[in-house]
């Protein structure tokens, strides 16, 4: 029993890093535009797909693969740039102000097209390039070998929580997002570019779910179906959290982790089950989730 | 007038099989697929959006499942009782949800509906996992009868259900009951000043969607002969809602406007592409942005017109 | 009113159902098959191989004729869209007659949803890749065919292999998919071990659900419980995905890796020497029989050509599938006197058929299940491919390890003995 103690622990931490990378970017989204971005599992596994295709083209040119890092970061950049704004101008600005169901179905309607999409310019076969993985090279701990870049994930999962915020309260940007979500009628008065702020908010959203996904790829690879079971994922964890709460997303990240590390030890029939269930206690317990602040009711 | 073309839509439906016998089984599929929509429609009367409902379908369809395992072979008493199932879970699952709104109602749904699936899908042993379980051909009212002849029976039956049960779900959402449930709404705390308990209002809808839901299961159920754990799945919930919708939740036709309208659009389509996904999801968008009111909207404005 | 009305149409349609389409005699201008497969999702990269292969043979059939004369029109459906979309498109496809045989399906799943309706509308159905022992259990099967044997032989095949090879192993531990096929494999595999080795201890059994892409957790546990043997029959994206992050983590050195569906992945993944893999059958192209047979290279050489890699074993379960059918149809009209035959009589021309495939030959048992060969070995570099081939080779007689056609095969497996090992070929000596 005490030598699983620290594969069980440190399993739980890579697991939670990956979960809440698959969960900020639905997150954020919501917090400053209000809106349930159902397509936010396809952004992640396209993010993975130009993530793996830039690594493979990098690995067939035989160029450095230290460059394999540097594509990780650019393929999420890439697709917030053009997906980010495209997404934001066309549809989500649509929805401000409509009911949820509307957002959620528009948002619906964009996944089902993106599912199809992805397996029109990527194909169906799986793809795949660990050339990160392997750069890192592997640790022994507590009598298991581990991957570093398992580790350098859960390094960059407490990165992103720490730049977001900075971001949030610490500069112009934040300041400007923490007003439009505050008060937006206010924050447009007051001559802040309101459009400019939601096209800004909902590309970092997008940028962190194609990061998550493109920093999961070298671990996980890429395959069809990778969205739809993103999206309940981030769901689970967004909700656990507090929707709109970056920490609480960290935090539920680490809850539904160890949830399923725990199933996989020690009852392997319910991993599947672990983050829904922890969902339904959480909820029921605190419907607007860990963090959640509770909003009045609508008159 | 509206009458009329209702009654002779009906008629088309039941012929049509006779020139294209497979599509019988399309159909068959779509009305029940139209019941579940029009379950969630009901809901979405009142501003609640459930991506959640295909837990009822399933709960359903696995309710038919384990009592013909079971030793139960008759028909008319397993599609009343697995509709009876689906309520049960409606009342349960309802009583807790019913008392959130908007965002939170959604996600709620989707959590529990969730743990349906991968239930289903874990529970190897009980419901044979992913590959499901059989339903097998029922006796109807004690007689034994062949696959194809279950097929008609069943077909026919959907498409009396599919009148009787639409004409009783109109009078409901036209009792003060059903005019309650849009008031939500609009203004609930008004409702609620008035004397009216609203957690009573929505469960009564919740169950009854439920029950809905779990009546297009049983159905599809029987059609296809076998129940697997993909009823449950999230994007079958959002599929429903999708049905809802592009047919209309403004009258009770539109939920099964929209399922025949898609089944067929789904059928043709197949051949041609399989890029099916894309078109929905286009037309999913389409709709909602041009159409409010959905096909069903365009259908009865065009009427208003004409009267 | 409307009740009248469909009451009418009711009794209308119940006497409509009954009058069934005349049978063709007349060589029609084209022959439909209809062939399910995985087209989209995480199957697919399972599926698609299947998918070529039929393109690849189906042309190589138009070219020279097609079909004892009639041009082959393939009608593929994806079976990704689940039981009901399938089922939808078998009775669209069976409505007309021009589609007299179905080829379907890749999973067990859409297999045992199809199997009652094609028994109902009598269509020739051909199992190219399902492999549940659970499909033609009943031995009533008519119209439902498996030509490439179950998961009985293909996985006890395995249990032998290992203990020729390991004897004195201890422990084991089993990660599968988690749905029918993980966990029927896992009963075969652990049965045929309990019969043959009562002292082995199963520390572990994982079934990480379908299309998961991460197995890091899962490693860790296998690396804790330190087994001699891991069982695996992950497989497609799935398999992949657990080899390449298995490999790192030093899984294949610390315990004996078996994978099942391990060939699928050879030219794909770089796997160490020494993995226990197999073709769950004889589909292995590279096989002694498979390169003395001119076809067969033939058909490998083509296959690298078009779609740029070798074919896998699911690529030959298609092929052998409908060199299946075409054999069928040979037999059925050399019985009825060059006429083109119905369905009933081409099913009946598979019944307890003989037919020589790219890689052996298949014998069509009275159950409709088919007697294959299994050749399981172990990966080895190649001398002259850049990726692992298959090496220690045995091949297993299709027969000797299927129970009879009405026993019950877990039952079988447990009569068991280990003195049935001894009478078994021994690795190495399919050469």
């Amino acid at each position: 029993m005490s030598n699983t103690v620290i594969p069980l622990l440190l399993d739980s931490l890579a697991s939670a890093a990956l979960i809440f990378f698959a969960a900020v970017g639905l997150t954020l989204v919501f917090s400053v535009l209000r809106v349930l971005n159902v397509a936010h599992g396809s952004l992640y596994s396209i993010g993975a797909y130009v993530a793996a295709s830039i690594c493979l083209f990098i690995a067939s040119r035989q160029l450095s693969p230290y460059l394999s890092f540097v594509a990780l970061l650019f393929s999420a950049v890439f697709v917030a740039a053009i997906l980010g704004p495209l997404i934001e101008r066309t549809l989500i600005r649509w929805t401000y102000g409509k009911s949820e169901a509307v957002q959620i179905l528009i948002t619906f309607g964009l996944f089902l097209m993106l599912e199809d999409l992805q397996r029109m310019v990527f194909g169906v076969q799986s793809l795949y390039e660990d050339a990160p993985v392997r750069l890192l090279g592997t640790s022994q701990i507590g009598g298991v070998v581990y991957l570093n870049y398992q580790i350098f994930l859960i390094g960059m999962a407490v990165l992103v929580v720490i730049g977001l915020r900075m971001l949030i309260r610490h500069t112009r940007l934040g300041r400007l997002i923490t007003a439009v979500v505050a008060d937006r009628e206010m924050a447009q008065s007051i001559g802040i570019d309101t459009n400019r702020i939601f096209i800004l908010a909902f590309s970092l959203g997008v940028f962190l779910a194609a990061l998550g996904g493109a920093l999961a790829m070298p671990t996980s690879g890429v395959a069809p179906g990778l969205g739809a079971d993103t999206m309940v994922l981030a769901f689970a964890v967004a909700a656990i959290g507090g929707l709109g709460q970056i920490e609480g997303a960290a935090v539920a990240a680490l809850i539904v982790g160890l949830a399923r590390v725990l199933a996989i030890y020690f009852v392997p029939s319910l991993d599947a089950v672990a983050p829904y269930a922890a969902m339904l206690v959480v909820l029921l317990i605190r419907p607007y989730g860990l963090f959640g602040a509770v909003t009045a009711r609508r008159i | 007038m509206r009458v009329v073309l209702a009654a002779a839509s009906v008629v088309v439906l039941a012929i049509l099989p006779m020139f294209a016998p497979w599509l019988q089984f399309v159909l068959t599929l779509a009305i029940a697929k139209g019941f579940a929509a029009l379950g969630v429609a009901i809901l979405l009367r009142a501003g609640l959006i459930s991506i959640g409902h295909a837990m009822f379908f399933a709960a359903s369809a696995y309710g038919v499942a384990f009592l013909a395992a079971r030793g139960i072979g008759d028909f008319a008493s397993l599609l009343v009782l697995s509709v009876v199932i689906a309520a049960l879970t409606g009342v349960i699952v309802g009583a807790f949800l019913v008392r959130y709104r908007a965002i939170f109602f959604a996600m709620l749904n989707l959590a529990v509906s969730m743990v349906f699936y991968s239930l289903f899908a874990k529970l190897y042993g009980i419901t044979g996992g992913s590959d499901g379980m059989a339903v097998p051909i029922p006796s109807v009212f004690g007689m034994v009868l062949s696959e194809p002849a279950f097929k008609d029976v069943l077909f026919y039956l959907s498409l009396v259900l599919m009148v009787v049960i639409g004409l009783g779900i109109h009078r409901y959402l036209d009792s003060p009951l059903g005019h309650a449930l849009s008031a939500v709404h609009t203004n609930e705390v008004r409702l609620e000043y008035l004397g009216i308990p609203v957690w009573a209002v929505l469960l009564i809808a919740y169950v009854v969607s439920a029950a809905l839901a779990g009546l297009g299961g049983a159905i599809a159920g029987f059609a296809i002969g076998r129940v697997v754990p993909d009823f449950a799945f999230w994007t079958a919930s959002g599929h429903l809602v999708l049905v809802a919708v592009l047919g209309g939740i403004g009258g009770v036709p539109g939920a099964f406007i929209g399922a025949l309208f898609l089944e067929l659009l789904h059928t043709a389509a197949v051949t041609v592409t399989d890029a099916w996904n894309l078109i929905v999801g286009a037309a999913l968008i389409a709709v909602i942005m041009f159409m409010p009111k959905g096909l069903y909207g365009l259908f009865a404005r065009e009427k208003g017109a004409e009267r | 009113m409307k009740f009248k009305v469909g009451l009418t149409a009711l009794a209308f349609a119940a006497g409509l159902a009954s009058m069934v389409p005349a049978a063709a005699q007349e060589k029609p201008s084209s022959l439909g098959l209809g062939i399910f497969t995985f087209t989209s999702g995480p199957a697919a990269a399972y599926g698609m191989p299947g998918k070529n292969a039929a393109d690849l043979m189906i042309d190589d059939f138009n070219a020279k004729g097609g079909i004892e004369g009639v041009p082959v029109k393939p009608i593929y459906v994806d079976e990704a869209q689940g039981a009901q979309g399938v089922i939808a498109e078998y009775r669209r496809l069976a409505g007309d007659p021009k589609n007299q045989v179905m080829v379907a399906a890749l999973s067990s799943a859409n297999c045992l949803a199809l199997a009652p309706i094609a028994e109902q509308l009598q269509v020739p159905t051909v199992g190219w890749n399902c492999d549940t022992h659970q499909l033609l259990i009943d031995g009533k099967s008519k119209y439902v065919f498996r030509p490439n044997g179950n998961t009985i032989p293909e996985f006890i095949a395995y249990a032998i292999y290992l203990l020729d090879r390991k004897p004195d192993v201890k422990t084991v531990a089993i990660i599968n998919p988690d749905y029918a096929f993980g966990h029927d494999g896992a009963n075969i595999f652990k049965a045929a071990l309990k019969a043959l080795k009562p002292d082995i201890q199963i520390v572990a059994e994982l079934y990480p659900k379908m299309g998961s892409p991460n197995y890091q957790t899962e490693i860790s546990r296998l690396a804790t419980m330190h087994p001699d043997v891991v069982f695996s029959n992950l497989w497609g994206a799935d398999l992949e995905n657990f080899v390449r992050q298995a490999t790192p983590r030093g899984l294949f050195t610390s315990s004996q890796v078996i994978l099942a569906l391990g060939e699928t992945i050879l030219q794909r993944v770089p796997l160490p020497d020494g993995v226990i893999v197999g073709v769950l059958g004889d589909g292995w192209w590279m096989s002694p029989d498979a390169k003395a047979n001119a076809e067969t290279a033939k058909f490998a050489e083509d296959y690298k050509a078009r779609f740029g890699e070798y074919p896998v074993f699911p690529s030959i379960k298609m092929a052998n599938a409908l060199i299946y059918v075409k054999a069928a149809y040979k037999a059925a009209m050399q019985k009825n006197g060059g006429k083109w035959p119905t369905r009933a009589e081409i099913a009946d021309a598979m019944k307890g058929s003989t037919v020589a495939t790219l890689t052996g030959t298949t014998h069509t048992r009275a159950d409709n299940d088919g007697l294959v060969d299994q050749i399981v070995g172990v990966t080895v570099k190649s001398p002259d491919k850049p990726f692992p081939v298959i090496g220690d080779m045995v091949r297993y007689k299709g027969d000797s390890l299927m129970p009879k056609a009405d026993q019950d095969p877990i039952a079988w497996i447990s009569t068991l003995k280990p003195e049935f090992v001894k009478t078994l070929p021994k690795p190495g000596s399919y050469k």
